[in-house]
């Protein structure tokens, strides 16, 4: 009998897919480790038999890279060393019994069955793994499966299709974990030693400025939009207001230039108007119109969301989405596809919605000949489906709200996606008055269909506009001038940011939440519901460090993070005055690219998946990298007084007053 | 210089309306070589002569001029029938806020453009021009024209002549043909305006370096 050694990212994953794949799999503690277990079970796999199994799993990085101690000392050598200091990969001292099982369990294996998360993240923990048993038994086979969620079925599809481990999205990530490294440590130490002095010590612990590719421009967006609602300055405008009556209805029709910025110009038209007395319909038009249901759910627009409707951060949205996959009532919440495979049975996932009280009817109306495929969007990232439920769970269920929460506004999703368009008829008329044209909208809507189960989107049916035919000839009941002020745009809201954040290609839809998280972490900025009140304090927010950390010691989703209970609703940020200093000193030192801006980082993600498709190599792009942020590095060690002249205009200067 | 050359320049820019005053004849007939094709002298003398200022270089006669009470506030609508010579001394954008074109302006300096949410740098291609062309503005436009006798007179521009936008040169030489005339303001419309071209240097440079700052002031002031 083949024996076979399968492991998954996290302990909740492989419990899950042990106890599919081998029932009620019998569960072996661990030595040296209280949440690790070795689930042991014999199972037929279609590839090697009927095989005893043992499943265990990792809690995300195990192998950890970092200086040799020679470099380790803030002082122990010049900063810029760093870029080209050796580095070492050990496993984590917190992962010591977790590396010691798999060994264990290597050693009499023939097979190692990796079953970390199908993403680049997960390719790269697999092939930690894959090092890990192949020291201790070189003539292992080592395959992955590729699953998307933990539905039985999916699963035991999986188990059945093994597929090689993908080494270049493993090197994609080598090479992220390279660079944050050397560029972090790099840049934190210079900055921190140049300007630690300067800050006004809080406490003991003298403050470290840190620095991060991604936290760097995330800060920047926040700092930006800071700027431009201080220096705004609002204007006056002019705009002429047309009103009608007809069969009893007042209709206002709006100039199409909307406003003008001069009154001369404005009043000058309002006198041709007056003079011509007269309008005159140019259109009039009666169209059907409908308003698009959604697009299928990807993790940048969960957390947009989630931000936006169910009253939570981006990074609580994340957490309540992993806990809800883990129990497998949701696929896979980190993916970028909004686009469902053709193959897949929708209508199997909507049938399984009908026993909820909530949207039961309407699942049960798309089973009865309402079902429409969802629209195609032009985002796959061929690993995972958009995000959907996978099972119904009744919220009871549910171990808080915040899961039923997240829980329902993925199936209402789902079922406005497999729904229909709202359907509406618009109706257009146009006028010229005195040149001019004005024109009113009104609109009816006639079936409301997706709209019934997705309480998130808003179209509802304007006032009924009168008949007007072409060429008809009336007199306005009331033409006006009117006048309005521009208003200043609000500080960058969280929706916001990670939009920003996505265009801009700053993280990845799985890490952004992070980088929000660690800028207020950092006291770069501060968050607070919008609208004014008191600054959260900065760091309110769960402090738990993500899978990006370059020490891996939580790994990913391994540990619980303590979410912000308090924070809710949409977000907005202010920077610290710390946080404008940094940003305001690097753009002053004048590089063409300021670590401020998205640029240097963009392009790196670029060249991470150039590595995933093959056409750059780890090495490459690593090179690259270090050799541009080498220039931006160098020449901002020769400009240091500049930051320095920020951090005493911004930081001191504030503090003085 | 013979006296049929002089004769030819002068029919030439008459032709076009425009009327060189004695001196500027003589500075320009002065200024070239003798052997030089007449096709050329003509081109020459008319790129020239529009890129002065032509309350000094020009003597036009009465009915290419503004009338005299052409900023009377009291004349609801009146229209020139032209041609009417005339240089651009000032353009301002009324369909934006001066603060986004000031805005505009800064991305501009940092050599950034966006494109919707996603923030561009502009990269200047191998012949020193940006590589993604940026977005005009339709305006609408306010101009202040001024005719060879030195009167101005504010226009807009409302219905997007292709002739104007906030691109050119200050200086720059218009013909006006039946325009209207509304409360002392031209009425610029498509087909009523022919760009001679041209600029005059000092003033253009002056324009476009001041326009930050005036677009600043003007906005902060509006404010208070």
């Amino acid at each position: 009998m083949a024996r076979i050694l399968c492991v998954a990212e996290k302990p909740s994953i492989a419990k899950a897919v042990a106890n599919h794949l081998g029932g009620q799999a019998r569960a072996e503690s661990v030595r040296g480790s209280q949440w690790v277990k070795n689930y042991k079970f014999d199972y037929d796999f279609q590839r090697w038999g009927r095989s005893s199994v043992t499943f265990t799993c990792v809690a995300g990085h195990i192998l950890q890279q970092d200086f040799p101690d020679r470099y380790r000392g803030w002082t122990s050598c010049q900063p810029a060393e760093l870029f080209e200091a050796p580095i070492q990969t050990s496993v984590a001292a917190d992962k010591k019994a977790v590396a010691r099982n798999i060994e264990f369990q290597a050693r009499n294996a023939n097979v190692l069955f990796i079953w970390t998360d199908c993403d680049r993240e997960g390719e790269h923990i697999g092939s930690e793994i894959r090092e890990i048993a192949l020291k201790v038994n070189p003539s292992l086979q080592v395959c992955r499966a590729r699953f998307s969620n933990i539905e039985r079925a999916h699963i035991i599809q999986a188990a059945r299709n093994p597929v090689p481990l993908d080494d270049r999205q493993a090197h994609a990530v080598a090479a992220r974990i390279e660079l944050d490294l050397r560029l972090g440590y790099a840049f934190t130490r210079m900055q921190t030693l140049a300007l630690q002095d300067m800050i006004p010590q809080q406490g003991e612990q003298k403050k470290v400025i840190s620095y991060g590719s991604c936290q760097f421009p995330t800060l920047g967006f926040v700092v930006d939009r800071y700027f431009r609602v201080r220096n705004f300055v609002p204007e006056t405008f002019w705009y002429i207001k047309v009103v009608h009556e007809k069969d009893g209805i007042s209709v206002p029709f709006k100039w199409k230039r909307g406003h003008l910025f001069d009154r001369m110009a404005v009043i000058i038209i309002y006198e041709k108007c007056l003079i011509a007395k007269t309008a005159k319909v140019t259109k009039m038009q009666k169209k059907p119109t409908r308003k698009w249901k959604p697009l299928p759910l990807t993790t940048v627009e969960l957390q947009k969301m989630g931000s936006r409707f169910l009253r939570m951060t981006s990074q609580e949205v994340m957490n309540v989405a992993e806990a809800l996959y883990t129990q497998g009532w949701i696929s896979y919440p980190r993916t970028e596809t909004d686009q469902f495979d053709k193959g897949m049975d929708l209508r199997k996932l909507v049938e399984k919605q009908q026993p909820d009280s909530r949207w039961g009817p309407f699942a049960q109306g798309l089973m009865n000949g309402g079902f429409n495929q969802p629209r195609s969007g032009r985002n796959n990232d061929n690993a995972h489906p958009p995000i959907h439920p996978v099972n119904y769970v009744a919220p009871s269920a549910l171990k808080n709200d915040q899961e039923r929460k997240v829980y329902e506004f993925v199936v209402r999703r789902f079922l406005a996606c497999c729904s229909e368009d709202a359907v509406g008829e618009a109706t257009d008329v146009d006028i010229v008055y005195g040149g001019e044209t004005f024109s009113a909208h009104g609109l009816t809507v006639i079936a409301r269909n997706y709209l019934d189960v997705y309480p998130y989107d808003q179209w509802k049916s304007s006032q009924n506009l009168p008949l007007y035919t072409v060429d008809e000839v009336f007199e306005p009941k009331e033409a006006t001038t009117q006048d309005g002020k521009t208003t200043a745009p609000g500080y960058l809201t969280e929706p916001e940011l990670i939009a920003l954040m996505d265009a801009n290609g700053i993280g990845t839809d799985a890490t952004m939440a992070e980088h929000i998280a660690k800028i207020i972490e950092r006291e770069y900025v501060l968050a607070r519901p919008k609208g004014g009140g008191a600054a959260n304090g900065a760091g309110a927010r769960g402090g738990g460090r993500g899978r990006a950390s370059r020490s891996g010691r939580d790994g990913r989703g391994g540990a619980a993070q303590g979410g912000g209970g308090g924070t809710g609703g949409v977000q907005e940020f202010i920077p610290t005055t710390l946080g404008v200093a940094l940003i305001e000193g690097y753009d002053n030192v004048g590089f063409e690219t300021s670590l401020s801006k998205p640029f240097l980082r963009k392009e790196m993600e670029a060249q991470m998946k150039a590595i995933c498709d093959g056409r750059s190599t780890r090495h490459e792009v690593v090179q690259q990298n270090l050799e541009q942020y080498r220039a931006v590095y160098t020449r901002t060690t020769q400009q240091i007084g500049v930051l320095k002249a920020a951090i005493r205009r911004y930081v001191l200067g504030a503090n003085q007053n | 210089m013979a006296a049929n050359i002089v004769a030819e320049i002068t029919a030439h820019l008459n032709a076009r309306h425009l009327h060189p005053t004695a001196t500027w004849l003589q500075t320009f007939t002065s200024s070239i070589r003798a052997n030089t094709p007449l096709q050329a002298l003509k081109q020459t003398a008319l790129f020239r002569i529009c890129s002065t200022d032509i309350t000094q270089s020009l003597s036009q006669p009465a009915e290419t001029l503004f009338p005299k009470d052409i900023l009377s506030g009291t004349s609801q609508s009146r229209y020139l029938a032209g041609p009417i010579i005339c240089q651009v001394l000032d353009i301002e954008d009324i369909g934006h806020s001066r603060w986004s074109q000031v805005e505009a302006i800064e991305a501009k300096e940092r050599g950034e453009t966006t494109k919707g949410r996603e923030i561009v740098r502009v990269v200047e291609g191998e012949d020193g021009q940006p590589e993604q062309p940026t977005v005009d503005s339709k305006g609408p436009f306010k101009l202040l024209l001024q005719d060879a006798k030195g009167v101005k007179v504010y226009a807009f521009d409302l219905n997007g002549t292709s002739e104007l936008n906030m691109n050119i040169s200050m200086g720059v030489k218009l013909m006006l043909r039946n325009c209207e005339v509304r409360r002392g303001v031209v009425m610029l419309e498509p087909g009523g305006v022919r760009s001679l071209g041209g600029k005059i240097e000092a003033l253009d440079k002056a324009w476009k370096d001041g326009r930050k700052d005036r677009l600043m002031t003007a906005a902060k002031a509006a404010q208070s």
